[in-house]
């Protein structure tokens, strides 16, 4: 049987390396932001506020919205680093394999996890928003996000499926 | 496995070795040893027709059933 050569599978493994990276560049950004930098004069400065409670209530979001960030920091890394071993799998010509099932399983429910946290997100951004500071947030309610959800769900069953069949398939003389 | 495979005794009636059977029905002779110590999960029609053919025997001269003791495979 011939294989069709794809640059897809090259390309996917280097974005997966340099996306890893950068996830984890991503979260060192946020807990400086954490831990060194929020001044709070500076973010007051940034947003054109002067100090009052709704100024207060502001950071107090944004420095939540900023923990969020950060626990999707591992989340990212779980779903990188599995994606990252199936494409290897791929490269060595065998990726109906049992792990690939269980990697898709997990990476379902990473993808569940952070669109519940999407949604925390948005709503921290909704109370803390206000006609005079508008914040706006790429975050919420998302309807690829739970197809992606769902879609790696079935695709993790799939996977589970082809698993035994080809299993089975080798065991057949 | 409640399948017993009596390739080995069929074989040993026709003077018969696994490598010249192996030449015969076309299929490699890692793959018959698996079939004949019984580790294999499943056979395909054309497989047991080859050996068949081969052997000039029927497919119950090489399998057999034998319920487990607990009755499951």
């Amino acid at each position: 049987m011939t294989r069709t050569y794809s640059a897809a599978l090259p390309i996917a493994f280097v974005v997966l390396r340099i996306l890893i990276v950068v996830n984890w560049l991503a979260g060192a950004a946020i807990l400086t932001l954490l831990v060194a930098m929020p001044h709070e004069q500076w973010i007051l400065k940034s947003f054109g506020l002067s100090p009052s409670p709704d100024a207060d209530r502001l950071i107090l979001g944004l420095r939540a919205i900023a923990v969020v960030g950060l626990v999707t920091i591992p989340l990212n890394h779980a779903i990188l680093k599995r994606l990252l071993a199936m494409v290897e799998t791929v490269r060595r010509g065998d990726p109906f394999v049992a792990a690939n099932a269980y990697r898709l399983r997990t990476i379902a429910w990473v993808l569940l996890a952070m669109q519940f946290l999407s949604l925390v997100v948005a709503a921290i951004a909704k109370m803390i928003t206000s006609p005079a500071h508008p914040v706006t947030m790429d975050a919420g309610f998302s309807v690829n996000g739970w197809l992606a959800v769902l879609m790696s769900f079935i695709l993790a069953r799939v996977f589970a499926e082809g698993t035994l069949m080809r299993e089975d398939l080798e065991g057949t003389i | 496995m409640a399948i017993i495979v009596k390739l080995d005794d069929v074989l040993h009636d026709r003077r018969m070795t696994l490598s010249q059977l192996a030449e015969r029905v076309d299929i490699t002779l890692a793959n018959l040893s698996i079939l004949k110590t019984g580790k294999a999960r499943a056979m395909r029609f054309s497989t047991l027709d080859a050996i068949c053919t081969a052997l000039d025997c029927q497919p119950g001269d090489i399998l057999s059933f034998a319920p487990d003791e607990e009755g499951r495979d």
